[in-house]
């Protein structure tokens, strides 16, 4: 696999979607030869998981839980 | 008393409270306002509940009700007119000319070092919905590309594509963001960016 191609297969990989086994392999043997194609890689998977931890740490409010067995025991 | 009813109302709040953190954020980053994402997951929730005996058991219930949530918020919560609000979206994927400059650290680790939870969360209110949306599902609340597909009703190709070009956006409102946060920012190219780097 060559840079070109692992740039195109990089969101794929960190998304676990749709590669074969094969191609996994081969991202991670490119990965782990290739520091420019690793660090863009350590990279976009620190970006997206930093993103996804901000965006999960939202507390649900009191009220909305009170107000959704309302809805559940009005029927 | 309506014993099956009840029963009913158990099991839908047995899977629906576990959800309930998910689809809250989803609602608040969508309609951007929390009295209105209250609203919307209390308005999916009716609808949920009304159509809980149509709910195959033991399916994908996460799915299920997420996709009523976003169908919702499409159909009562979201107007055309809030696109006017937003910067054209050739303008946001523009490649960013702007790269911070830093002692001792490359911009790339600084990004991550100055990123807030509420530079994030204004990052994503910006991006069009269309984007949006697979953004939240797939990266957020880590929907595969076939449920999100599902969810949203659009083929995996549209998603592979709106996820594609919504990181695109997102990570360019990002380097602004943190840009903007340095005094030290300097105008070249990403090219001439790697050049210098290494």
């Amino acid at each position: 696999m060559d840079c070109k191609e692992a740039v195109e297969k990089l969101y794929l990989y960190l998304d676990g979607e749709i590669l074969t086994p094969q191609e996994r392999k081969d991202f991670e043997e490119h990965i782990k030869t290739c520091r420019k194609c690793c660090e863009k890689f350590e990279f976009e998977k620190n970006l997206w998981n930093l993103i996804k931890s901000k965006c999960i740490d939202t507390p649900v409010p009191a009220t909305l839980i009170t107000k959704v067995i309302t809805v559940i025991n009005s029927f | 008393m309506d014993k099956t009813k009840d029963q009913q109302k158990k099991l839908f709040q047995e899977l629906l409270m576990p959800e309930l953190g998910a689809l809250f954020r989803t609602a608040l980053r969508m309609t951007r306002n929390r009295e209105d994402a209250e609203d919307l997951v209390q308005e999916t929730t009716t609808k949920a509940f009304s159509a809980f005996d149509r709910f195959e058991k033991g399916t994908n219930f996460r799915a299920w009700i997420f996709k009523i949530l976003t169908n919702t918020f499409i159909n009562n919560y979201y107007r055309v007119r809030d696109r006017d609000k937003l910067p054209s979206l050739d303008e946001m994927e523009e490649e960013s000319l702007f790269q911070p400059v830093f002692e001792g650290i490359s911009p790339e680790q600084a990004l991550l070092n100055t990123l807030t939870k509420e530079d994030i969360q204004k990052a994503i209110d910006v991006i069009p919905i269309d984007f949006k949306s697979v953004v939240i599902l797939n990266l957020v609340e880590g929907f595969s590309y076939k449920e999100t597909a599902e969810i949203l009703d659009i083929p995996i190709g549209t998603v592979m594509s709106r996820l594609h070009r919504g990181r695109k956006i997102l990570q360019k409102l990002l380097w602004e963001y943190s840009s903007s946060k340095n005094s030290f920012v300097e105008k070249g190219t990403e090219e001439e960016w790697t050049a210098k780097k290494q």
